[in-house]
């Protein structure tokens, strides 16, 4: 049967023959045409057997022709392009496409897993419930990778993704949903009055079925009608046309989310094109005109490869030149279907039979049959016999015998459903229409319009009309008038439909849901075993539940189950279809943010010298901050920040604080709102002073800790830990608009506009010295521990002088416009080099307030009030604040809380862990005996040993006794004496010197 | 003794390379801007004060008006910014603390902020990958003011022309982040 394109039409379709394009399937090569789908060109080719199903290993063909194919899914590309689960019928050929079958072992024609059909009473509906129970321990290691083995469709590619994804927003006043005949009308109306119009369709040509339809429009070719309406739209500025654009999902208020394949149709994307991109479009009116897909009849066999469609075997004759078969059979309950013979005979393909199964069909039918010397039969197709495809059916006839024909091609249609599913996406029901026999739109989210076939309007004019009428509505409603367009001239096709779903007593399985190899049997027990409803069936089957979301299967059950229950089908009602339509990929979604581009990230002042200067950056939330400075010849991060330590400990060093929060805080009621936020007395702080600040959650646990500076008698500028910076802000904000709305106060973050240095260390004024304009006194006296004031520096440059220590050391704070933090960073190192400075990073900053007993991020977790860390007495007892009535919650004063406490290893070689919990020396290491744990530890430069910093219960009387520091994780069980929790110059000499 | 000048670094110096043909980048490092938040009743008053010093009263909310040698800009409920070229030594934090001393918080943001206006055919398509907004000309006029976001960075986008033009404000150090989207965001302009 096969050969190169031996079932290629002489002529006709629309594809270029003149631009022939190579592929490969399962590494045979093949050629089709410019304009080909994957589907349309192995059909070309004599290819009909493309996959084996999910479940039974089934081997499965060609259904359909558009994107709710279940059946002809491939793995497409490889490599790191290889994607699993591709519909043939969607994906566009390319010179040099390589696509493999999937789920199948050793090779598609021979399948060793289609033992699974021999299977087949284990693997009814359930039978993830029933087979796989017991025993428990047998789920992870055995059940999971045996289902997942076995079940699996394709592979997805091991190597991260080589393309690009990106996002775009996009607005509109009338949204159009389908480029088909209803759609293209509504589009040309809305377009016409000056409204801004984007119209979607998901192929890569405009005309939905017209492109697949012998159909006339204004006494000519519907493909001229298309082309001259599609010239038109490109010429108006106020319309956007976007193809290969599947709208996949309605959200609330107009907006829709639309995938566009960019470069999807190419072997590879060229370096500058996104291979697909999301699209947010929102809309203030918008009109479904998405068509409608056709549904098979459930017979015998039905699954085969050559069992298709009709419209779809129309699609493969008038679109893409193909012959789908060589001898056909038709098999409909409706006129459109039993029309296909018109088509097949045209295209030479012979007919074996149409076989109608209505009692008699109608007069147009009949006469069709005749003039195509059409053997015309009332009756049913009952089964397929034929194992890789097709070889002949079994017909039964309403009357007579039943009888055996051969085919390889059999044209099945039960009707159509309206592509009702962005209809619902907002939590609308369809209706069931009798006459169409098909659900139909219900109620309408505000905005939405639906036409042609989706409003079950199935005939050319009728769909042209409505469509125009949409456009023009839509418009109108968003203030744009214009006369209404003319409806071209067209024809009503006959569209009568007798409802018929489901061929009884058949010999083989009957297949509902092809995805997910959901079989009739399959509903029938669920049904026994007391799954009633819709949706029950649905999950206890599996049906409708694949990528496809069973847009050719879902109708077809849900009459099955209305049989088998008495009841109607609006008395059984239908599953919700949700977003997506059709599947997304995940890189989409993600666009831009992979990877490095995750999140964006901020720089400090000092980036760029660090990246410079082989610093090592750590992140802070979504700050980059230099975390140490490794020097040549220094073997580890240890003893570089060692180094770092000792340099601040004896002469002085440089450390970028600049992504602390800032925040001014102005007005006549500054103080009063600060006093709030804050549990610390404020009130006694003078101007040109600092002081150190805790803030509580409204239950009482600590939130932050920082300065509070007084510039100004109403001007406060206080800061904030670099990760909490954003929340303490929107704190700020929600104190201000919400809690004490007549507070006369404006506050602003001056995170950004101020580069800001610590200087710490014994010669930290000598080095600032040489920085700060000498008309400027910095000596202790004059600028005093805690001190704060305006300067300026290198000459006249503004500049905020901070007197504050987080090292224990003197230390200043220095801040400059942002725009002179890289220069002045630079020039503090050089000026520093005589005195023996260095840049220091957070890792010995942290080790440093460590040594000093400073809290910081591991005790300020949320679960530690401020007497917990050791600043109970830091609370004012003179003043109401945010946390202070939650906070006498017996709960979080009861004097047995774990507090903070000092920690140092017995043995002095000993390494400490953060995490390690603290039990008594002889007590058994159990949860009951927990007595607390280290939340923070360092190897002291100064001491030359580990220390730590833990919350132990009773703490602060447990001063000497030695415990243990158990750590399950690591097996550590480490002999610890508690300290203090200041290791360093525990009287502050240092900082005030 | 090292040099006394410190050399200014620029916050938007990724971006300048991104520009492309049908799209223009001018970076401007070369403001002075500072915020002005009213006290509780005082819009008023600043408003008059400005006006009698600049010819220019505080514009609606979303909107920005600019004159001679002042451009005044809605930043958010009850606060606006004031940009000005900073020239010679230009600083309009001190420029503005003694006028509007008492009525409203004064606060530099000159440094706080990367901007750059961003004009030509495709700027409004290679801004849409980015911002939620809509901002065709029917929605998004000259002097509109938004306060959004691109890629998730926060910014603030003025329609400045109509050739379109926009300037876009945001946090100084994101302005790396901000470029990565950028050339992200024009590749297709590029082949």
């Amino acid at each position: 049967m096969s050969g190169p394109q031996s079932n290629r039409l002489a002529s006709g379709g629309r594809i270029d023959r003149s631009r022939a394009l190579r592929f490969t399937f399962d590494g045979r090569s093949y050629s089709g045409f410019s304009g080909d789908t994957l589907a349309s060109a192995l059909l070309a080719n004599g290819v009909r057997l493309v996959g084996r199903s999910f479940k039974y290993h089934r081997p499965r063909g060609i259904l359909s022709a558009g994107s709710e194919e279940p059946n002809a899914l491939v793995e497409l590309r490889n490599g790191a392009r290889r994607e699993p689960n591709t519909r043939a019928t969607t994906a566009e050929l390319f010179d040099g496409l390589v696509a493999e079958s999937q789920n199948r072992w050793p090779s598609l024609a021979l399948d060793v897993m289609s033992v699974n059909s021999l299977l087949a009473p284990v693997f009814v509906a359930g039978f993830y419930y029933k087979t796989f129970m017991w025993p428990a321990a047998f789920w992870e290691k055995l059940y999971e990778p045996m289902i997942r083995r076995a079940a699996g469709l394709g592979r997805a590619a091991a190597e991260p993704d080589s393309d690009s994804y990106e996002k775009v927003s996009a607005f509109c006043d009338v949204l159009v949903i389908g480029g088909g005949p209803a759609g293209l009308m509504a589009a040309l109306a809305a377009a016409r009055s000056g409204a801004r119009v984007i119209l979607t369709d998901e192929s890569f040509a405009l005309g939905g079925r017209l492109l697949s339809e012998r159909a006339e429009i204004d006494g000519g070719d519907a493909n001229a009608w298309i082309a001259r309406v599609r010239d038109e739209l490109d010429a108006l500025a106020n319309v956007r046309i976007l193809t290969r654009t599947t709208l996949f999902a309605a959200y609330d208020s107009g907006t829709c989310a639309a995938i566009e394949r960019v470069a999807d149709h190419l072997a590879a994307p060229p370096p500058h094109m996104p291979r697909q991109r999301i699209w947010r479009i929102i809309a203030k009116q918008v009109i479904v005109t998405a068509g409608a897909t056709e549904r098979p009849i459930v017979f015998g066999n039905n699954d085969r490869p050559g069992v298709m469609l009709a419209g779809a075997v129309r699609s493969y004759i008038n679109r893409f030149g193909v012959a789908p078969g060589r001898r056909a059979v038709v098999f409909a309950n409706n006129d459109d279907g039993c029309a296909t013979v018109r088509d097949l005979a045209s295209a030479g393909i012979e007919i074996a039979a149409l076989v109608d199964t209505r009692a008699s069909s109608p007069q147009y039918i009949s006469e069709l049959a005749a003039h195509h010397g059409v053997r015309l039969v009332n009756g049913v197709v009952t089964d397929v016999e034929g194992r890789l495809g097709v070889r002949s059916v079994r017909i039964r006839p309403h009357a007579g015998a039943p009888f055996t024909l051969d085919c390889d091609l059999v044209a099945v249609s039960s009707g159509w459903n309206p592509n009702v599913q962005i209809t619902t996406h907002l939590g609308g029901k369809p209706r069931w229409s009798d006459t169409l026999a098909a659900f139909v739109p219900g109620e309408l989210p505000r905005g939405m319009s639906v036409a042609g076939a989706a409003a079950g309007d199935y005939a050319l004019y009728t769909s042209l009309a409505g469509g125009a009428r949409a456009g023009h509505t839509a418009a109108e409603a968003t203030g744009f008038s214009s006369p209404p367009i003319d409806t071209p001239r067209a024809d009503d096709e006959p569209t009568s439909i007798a409802a018929f779903w489901h061929v009884q007593g058949t010999r083989h399985k009957a297949f509902v849901d092809f995805q997910n190899d959901v079989a009739t049997t399959d509903i029938a027990l669920a049904e026994r075993e007391g799954y009633r409803s819709i949706e029950h069936v649905k999950r206890y089957t599996t049906l409708g539940m694949a990528t496809d979301q069973g847009r050719t299967g879902s109708v077809n059950a849900i009459a099955i189950l209305a049989a088998l229950t008495d009841k109607s089908i609006p008395e059984t009602g239908v599953t919700a279809a949700r977003p997506p339509f059709t599947p997304v990929a995940l890189g989409a979604f993600a666009g831009h943010h992979r990877g490095r581009t995750f999140k964006p990230e901020r720089r400090p002042a000092s980036y760029d010298w660090t990246k410079a200067n082989a610093g090592v950056l750590v992140e802070t939330g979504l700050w980059l901050r230099p975390a140490y400075f490794p020097r040549a010849g220094e073997r580890d991060w240890l003893e570089s920040v060692s180094r770092e330590v000792a340099t601040v400990r004896s002469a002085v060093g440089i450390c970028d604080v600049s992504t602390l929060g800032k925040i001014n805080v102005q007005g006549p009621d500054a103080l009063a709102l600060l006093e709030r936020l804050y549990a610390n007395d404020l009130a006694s702080l003078r101007v040109g002073r600092a002081r150190y600040g805790v803030m509580l959650r409204e239950d009482g646990f600590l939130m932050d800790d920082g300065t509070i500076a007084r510039l100004d008698e109403q001007h406060y500028f206080v800061t904030t830990t670099t990760a909490n910076a954003a929340k303490v802000y929107q704190h700020m904000q929600f104190a201000l608009q919400w809690l004490w709305p007549e507070l006369d106060v404006q506050i602003a973050s001056a995170t950004e506009q101020w580069a800001q240095f610590a200087i710490a260390g014994p010669r930290a004024r000598e080095l600032l010295r040489e920085i700060i304009d000498a008309a400027h006194d910095i000596s202790n006296a004059a600028f005093p521990y805690l001190a704060v004031g305006d300067v300026t520096c290198c000459g006249g440059i503004k500049t905020r002088l901070y007197r504050l220590s987080f090292s224990g050391e003197l230390a200043y704070e220095i801040g400059v416009p942002a725009r002179f933090g890289p220069a002045l960073w630079q020039r503090l190192l050089l000026a520093g080099e005589p005195l023996g400075a260095c840049a220091y990073g957070s890792e010995a900053l942290g080790v440093m307030r460590i040594e000093k007993g400073h809290i910081s991020g591991p005790e300020l977790n949320g679960t530690t009030t401020a007497a917990d860390v050791g600043l109970g007495a830091m609370r004012s007892r003179k003043k109401d604040y945010i946390g202070r009535v939650l906070g006498e919650r017996p709960g979080l004063v009861d004097p047995a809380r774990p507090a903070l406490v000092g920690l140092r290893p017995v043995e002095r070689a000993q390494r400490l862990r953060a995490g390690a919990h603290f039990i008594a020396r002889t007590a058994e290491a159990t949860a009951a005996n927990d007595d607390g744990y280290m939340t923070s530890t360092a190897f002291s430069p100064s001491l030359g040993h580990w220390i730590g910093l833990g919350l132990l219960r009773h703490g602060p009387q447990r001063q000497g006794e030695i415990i243990r520091a158990v750590d399950p994780v690591r097996g550590e069980d480490v002999l610890v004496e508690v300290v203090a929790p200041v290791f360093i110059d525990a009287r502050g000499e240092r900082l005030r010197a | 003794m090292p040099d006394p000048i410190l050399q200014p670094a620029s916050a938007v110096a990724a971006w300048t390379p991104v520009a492309t043909a049908g799209l223009s980048i001018d970076v401007r490092d070369d403001l002075t801007i500072a915020g002005i938040a009213p006290f509780r009743g005082k819009a008023q008053a600043v408003s008059e004060a400005l006006a009698e010093r600049y010819g220019l009263a505080l514009p609606a909310a979303c909107r920005r008006i600019s004159g001679d040698d002042i451009t005044l800009q809605w930043s958010g409920p009850d606060q606006w910014i004031a940009i000005a070229g900073r020239g010679a030594a230009r600083d309009l934090e001190v420029e503005l603390k003694p006028l509007l001393a008492g009525p409203a918080a004064v606060v530099e943001h000159s440094d706080a902020r990367a901007v750059g206006v961003f004009s030509g055919k495709h700027a409004r398509d290679v801004l849409a990958k980015g911002l939620p907004i809509d901002l065709h000309e029917r929605a998004f006029r000259v002097g509109d003011v938004a306060i959004t976001h691109a890629n998730h960075i926060g910014v603030t986008i003025t329609q400045t022309g109509n050739e379109p033009a926009y300037e876009i404000m945001l946090y100084r150090s994101y302005a790396d982040s901000f470029a990565d989207w950028l050339r992200h965001a024009t590749a297709e302009l590029t082949a």
